[in-house]
């Protein structure tokens, strides 16, 4: 032992590059956020208020009526974003004519920025649109898609949606691709039929995959805004007034900082909670076998 | 290491030495809104320049939409990148009272300005801002679509006819169309083809907002909110709004006369195409109109019947960010553009908006030049802010009234029940009121 040198040095000089941007870019603003959710500024002064900003919040029906839509909002889209990459990707990795056709089609939504899609869609969804020129033809009346409050929310749901799943699909083949083809031949020779492979195999050998696109999605769309910044301004009647957005409108439109660090102090709990939630019912079991 | 120091020394003294230099080139930057505002303010800018070598104005032009956004932002976080900022007059308390705007300097003579308008001005009785112009809106009409559809256009001012003073005083007070009578021309007007709208009868030229709207309950008898600034349950709750607000809705939804959503400049370019009958706006898209091959005219903002008689008015001001560096140099451009002989025929010549430099509006009155058609509509805006005019509420919460006034008249024209809309607007009003209210 003529050197015991610990590679504690070469650790943190490996780590550091990401941990500085963690502490930038994400610990930072947090820990601003929740000091600043501690003040109201008055005539230009700031004013420590303690918990004033989140006692208001509790009597604020306008936050409560944006809580229920952020969360019928994400009951939604999750599923259904998660559902659809799973399919997507189960597609994607099989061999049939025509497939590079399909695989390019549904790589486009990636290659568009998130403005730019918004932006074309809200011109397919206007009153005079494409989609309702479609609906014309085959007799049904032109639908107010972003304009209603009965349709509007999901609009934006499948519009994100449109512009998420092929980027969660790739992480989903990239899962698929790690299962060993011997599991699968050796479950044909026993006679498992196609979908008794996909629930007893597939889906319990993805999980890993599975817990970091649910996280990763469950968290994007918590925190989802400029698609309904761009179509619907949290309208019509507060319908797609999602938390974001409303912390948004206190802080930028009312100048109301203290009310909007104290929303987004609240979202980010919420979100803590849910990921550990998913972590513990996912992760847990995947350690059991 | 000696010569390390001297040359240290020789490079501070060089920088200093550049420092002077260009302290004697300085830039002013201003934040304006883009389109025609950005564009008469370049042709003052330009005027200045010469007139003051070693000045740059440079214009930070941002959409209408964002404007008042990035206007705040960049105010409360103290930005000394901007100098000169375009102010909105019911703004003004908001920005006065958090200290964003520096006292307009005591040589600045605001003798020559109408003094209602230098008095909106001020905040606390000190002047943080001067009007660059006011505003008069009137409701234009196509001359063509109106014979195609055997509908007689209201009185007003039209193309090839000359009017003085008097006779559009005659005109304002006793010819002016009700929003009963636009309605119904507008029913006539609305060309439907399939599900199609093809020609639209009507449409206010800002969608929901509150400048243009404001006369439509207040002529019905109830101001838009409590003379607190904070109150607007029992104001724009009341009979009145419910009634302006159900007009709102008719437009839209009952007889679908109206197109839903329109941007800014987008009701002037539907009626230069001819696919608008009639549109509420201000006398800046006259130089827009002009330029079109339609033949229109001028009638006076309409009012509900058996209503008072009142039209939007206030207008933008210039005012000083109190951040910046170059607070005499600022001051200067702000007079030059507010109360400048040459400054304010720039600014009128290019956007076309009613004066508030007072020997402008003279000449508007008497001179010759303004007896014929276009420049007569500038007449009806001097009638009009002489007897007609209602300024916005001053609150420091106007913001929050603008957001709530606008999402309500925004989702009525989407089909809202127009009750829910309003008792929405008020709650959300008055909680976020409540949070600046002293």
């Amino acid at each position: 032992m003529t050197r015991s040198r610990s590679p504690v040095l070469l650790i943190a000089a490996l780590l550091a590059p990401a941990l500085i941007g963690l502490v930038v870019f994400r610990l930072y603003p947090i820990a601003l956020a929740v000091s600043d959710s501690f003040f109201n500024v008055l005539r230009g002064q700031p004013v420590f208020v303690g918990l004033d900003n989140y006692l208001s919040l509790l009597a604020d029906s306008t936050f409560w009526k944006s809580m229920q839509v952020t969360f019928w909002f994400n009951l939604l889209i999750n599923p259904i974003q998660i559902a659809l990459a799973l399919g997507l990707a189960l597609l994607y990795v099989q061999q049939f004519r025509g497939v590079t056709l399909y695989r390019i089609l549904f790589l486009i939504p990636i290659g568009v920025s998130l403005p730019t899609a918004v932006i074309i869609w809200r011109i397919m969804l206007s009153q005079d649109g494409l989609v309702n020129g479609v609906l014309g033809i085959a007799g049904i009346p032109a639908q107010p898609w972003l304009t209603s409050e009965a349709l509007a929310l999901y609009s934006i749901i499948a519009i994100a949606t449109w512009k998420g799943i092929s980027y969660w699909m790739i992480f989903i083949i990239g899962g698929l691709q790690t299962i060993a083809p011997e599991i699968y031949d050796a479950a044909r020779l026993d006679g498992v039929r196609p979908w008794q492979r996909l629930v007893f195999i597939t889906i319990p050998l993805l999980r890993p995959t599975l817990l970091f696109v649910l996280v990763a999605d469950v968290s994007i769309n918590f925190l989802l805004f400029a698609p309904i910044f761009m179509l619907t301004q949290g309208g019509p009647a507060d319908s797609t007034n999602v938390l974001m957005y409303e912390a948004y409108k206190s802080g930028f439109i009312f100048g109301d900082m203290g009310r909007a660090m104290a929303i987004i102090v609240v979202v980010v709990a919420i979100l803590l909670v849910i990921v550990g939630l998913q972590f513990k019912l996912l992760a847990g079991r995947e350690a059991r076998p | 290491m000696k010569t390390t120091k001297t040359a240290i020394a020789a490079g501070l003294f060089a920088s200093l030495f550049a420092g002077t230099a260009l302290a004697q080139d300085k830039t002013l930057n201003m934040i304006v809104i883009e389109g025609g505002d950005t564009t008469a303010m370049q042709a003052v800018a330009d005027a200045y320049e010469a007139a003051n070598p070693g000045v740059t104005i440079n214009l930070q032009p941002y959409p209408f939409a964002q404007f008042f956004q990035v206007a705040e932002l960049r105010l409360r976080s103290a930005d000394a990148g901007i100098d000169l900022v375009y102010v909105d007059a019911p703004l003004l308390a908001s920005y006065a009272s958090r200290g964003f705007l520096s006292a307009i300097d005591a040589g600045i003579d605001t003798s020559v300005l109408v003094p209602a308008a230098v008095e909106a001005g001020r905040y606390d009785g000190t002047l943080y801002a001067l009007p660059i112009n006011n505003s008069a809106q009137v409701l234009f009409y196509n001359k063509a679509l109106f014979e195609a559809g055997g509908v007689t256009p209201p009185a007003g001012l039209t193309a090839g006819e000359s009017a003085t003073q008097a006779e559009v005083d005659a005109l304002a007070s006793g010819e002016r169309w009700t929003w009963e009578q636009v309605a119904e021309a507008a029913r006539v007007l609305t060309v439907k083809d399939g599900g199609r709208t093809t020609t639209y009868g009507f449409t206010v030229e800002q969608f929901g907002e509150l400048y243009q709207l404001q006369p439509f309950g207040e002529s019905l008898g109830t101001d838009v909110i409590g003379p607190d600034g904070y109150t607007a349950g029992g104001y724009l709750d009341s009979e009145a709004w419910i009634e302006a607000a159900t007009f709102w809705s008719d437009l839209y939804n009952a007889w679908g006369v109206s197109p839903k959503s329109l941007g800014y400049g987008e009701a002037a370019a539907l009626f230069g195409n001819g696919q608008l009958a009639m549109f509420a706006g201000g006398t800046w898209n006259l130089p827009i109109l002009g330029a079109t091959d339609i033949d229109f005219g001028v009638a006076p903002y309409p009012y509900f019947e058996g209503g008072a008689v009142l039209t939007p008015t206030g207008s933008w001001y210039v005012g000083v960010n109190a951040a910046s560096a170059n607070q005499a140099e600022s001051m200067d451009f702000a007079r030059y553009l507010t109360t400048d002989a040459e400054g304010t025929r720039i600014w009128f010549d290019s956007l076309q908006q009613l004066p508030t430099y007072r020997p402008l509006l003279e000449e508007i009155s008497t001179a010759a030049a303004f007896d014929a058609f276009p420049q007569n509509v500038f007449r009806l805006g001097v009638y009009d802010s002489l007897n007609t005019a209602k300024a916005r509420p001053v609150t420091a919460a106007y913001g929050q009234l603008q957001d709530a006034f606008r999402t309500a008249f925004v989702d009525i024209a989407n089909g809202v029940p127009v009750a829910d809309a309003l008792a929405s607007a008020v709650q959300r009003f008055e909680s976020a009121a409540a949070r600046v209210a002293p």
